[in-house]
């Protein structure tokens, strides 16, 4: 019984939030107008020779991906700090971490999954090898996924912090994100060299099964000790 | 809603116990001990800022109490596990001004599990027929209001706790608000409400309590 009315409340949920981007969409357009220009700047940059845009292009778009998808992340939960609705989720009889895990997967889904579908594109427009995108695709989806949840666990530890502050956000996420893009670019790397590159995208699935268990639950800590300042 | 059967002299529905809580080491209140059992209706009274609003965070479990205990049904009350017997209505209303009050009150009533069928009934309960598919950002304070009292009427629960529920309703709003408190209590319903307003209850078996220090 409590099952059905936890998924119930669940879809309730994605429907909620999904109708909400819905209603937003011309905001979630900046992340891909903005991997799509700075794409676009680079050849313009560094001359249109199609070996030095080769060689660096893995790299950039993973790099431009994780920017660009950062650009929304402190959308995530601040208007429901304001409005008051996250105080009501917590009231709700339905476990808090799992509320906010669909949360997340829709921010993931607004706002990096767009980006994703969108990479075939800026690895065309930076030479990729044709043969390396499906690797880049696969580090791109555990990447974006590994950095939404990490990303959620600091907005709930700085979303009701009086000061709010962007500095601290920004401090904080430089460090996480370090290793998720050398064990992403370790992937593309290794896949160049036609070595076995299975062993980087297996440490970012690990972390990756981590955070999915561990970060819907800081982050539901992180809400109710905020609340309490 | 039958009556309730399990409710006895002991357990109280709601108890605080030496409540105290305190921002930067200045307790907000002076320590309050007090019960509330079915059918009561309690009415906060004090000034501006002197924690009114905080206590009832500290009832619903949103806040952790510096020291003393809630107790409900006669257990401490555990704020990682809300009991989703209570209804808290604060200053923010928790309605999403992209989304319509219909919508809005969808999303609540599945959280809770509650019947969707009486939306429709609710909102014509509420006069907000017409406005009902209008995104929340384009109603007046006093149907936003109404859109997030919709919510009492749709959500079975047993505790009521209302932070200035008369705020921006008109004369009718008042007199629907008046008219759903007292149809609560009588079904051995529990309120704690706030309000300025000392004109606006003719609600009888009120109690009151003073927050002041």
């Amino acid at each position: 019984m409590s099952r059905t009315l936890l998924l119930k409340a669940c879809t309730a949920m994605l429907r909620h939030d999904l109708t909400l981007a819905w209603r937003r969409r011309a905001d979630l357009a900046l992340p891909i107008l903005y991997a799509l220009i700075v794409t676009t700047l680079f050849p313009f940059a560094l001359g249109p020779d199609r070996l030095v845009l080769q060689q660096i292009a893995g790299g950039v778009v993973l790099v431009i991906v994780v920017l660009a998808m950062l650009l929304e992340l402190n959308t995530l939960f601040r208007e429901d700090s304001d409005d008051g609705s996250l105080e009501q989720l917590m009231l709700s009889p339905q476990p808090l971490a799992v509320l906010l895990a669909i949360k997340v997967l829709v921010y993931w889904l607004t706002s990096a999954a767009p980006l994703i579908v969108l990479s075939p594109l800026l690895a065309g427009l930076m030479h990729l090898a044709p043969r390396l995108l499906p690797v880049l695709m696969l580090s791109l989806l555990l990447a974006t996924l590994l950095i939404s949840l990490l990303g959620a666990i600091l907005m709930a530890l700085t979303i009701t912090s009086t000061q709010r502050s962007g500095m601290l956000l920004a401090l904080t996420l430089l460090p996480l994100c370090v290793p998720i893009v050398i064990a992403s670019s370790g992937t593309l790397v290794a896949a160049e060299q036609g070595l076995a590159w299975v062993a980087p995208l297996a440490w970012l699935g690990a972390a990756l099964v981590l955070a999915l268990v561990l970060a819907p639950l800081s982050c539901a800590a992180a809400l109710h000790i905020g609340l309490d300042g | 809603m039958e009556p309730m059967i399990l409710t006895h002299c002991a357990a109280p529905l709601l108890e605080a116990r030496a409540l105290c809580f305190k921002r930067q080491d200045e307790p907000v209140f002076a320590p309050l001990s007090f019960r509330l059992d079915s059918g009561d209706m309690i009415l906060l009274e004090g000034a501006n800022g002197s924690g009114k609003t905080t206590l009832m965070r500290l009832l619903t479990g949103l806040l952790q109490a510096s020291s003393g205990e809630v107790l409900w049904r006669g257990r401490p009350l555990h704020r990682d596990r809300s009991p989703g017997d209570m209804l808290f209505i604060g200053h923010h209303l928790g309605l999403k001004a992209r989304l319509t009050p219909r919508e809005n009150l969808r999303t609540s009533v599945d959280l809770y599990g509650a019947a969707r069928t009486n939306i429709d009934a609710a909102l014509g309960y509420l006069g907000l027929d017409a406005v009902s598919d209008e995104p929340v950002y384009r109603l007046s304070a006093g149907q936003k209001k109404r859109s997030a009292l919709a919510r009492l009427l749709l959500i079975p629960a047993t505790l009521w706790l209302l932070d200035e529920p008369f705020v921006h309703l008109d004369g009718s709003g008042v007199e629907l608000m008046n008219h759903l408190l007292a149809r609560h209590t009588a079904r051995h319903g529990a309120v704690l409400l706030s309000s300025h307003d000392q004109r606006v209850f003719h609600t009888a078996g009120i109690k009151r309590m003073r927050m002041d220090i």
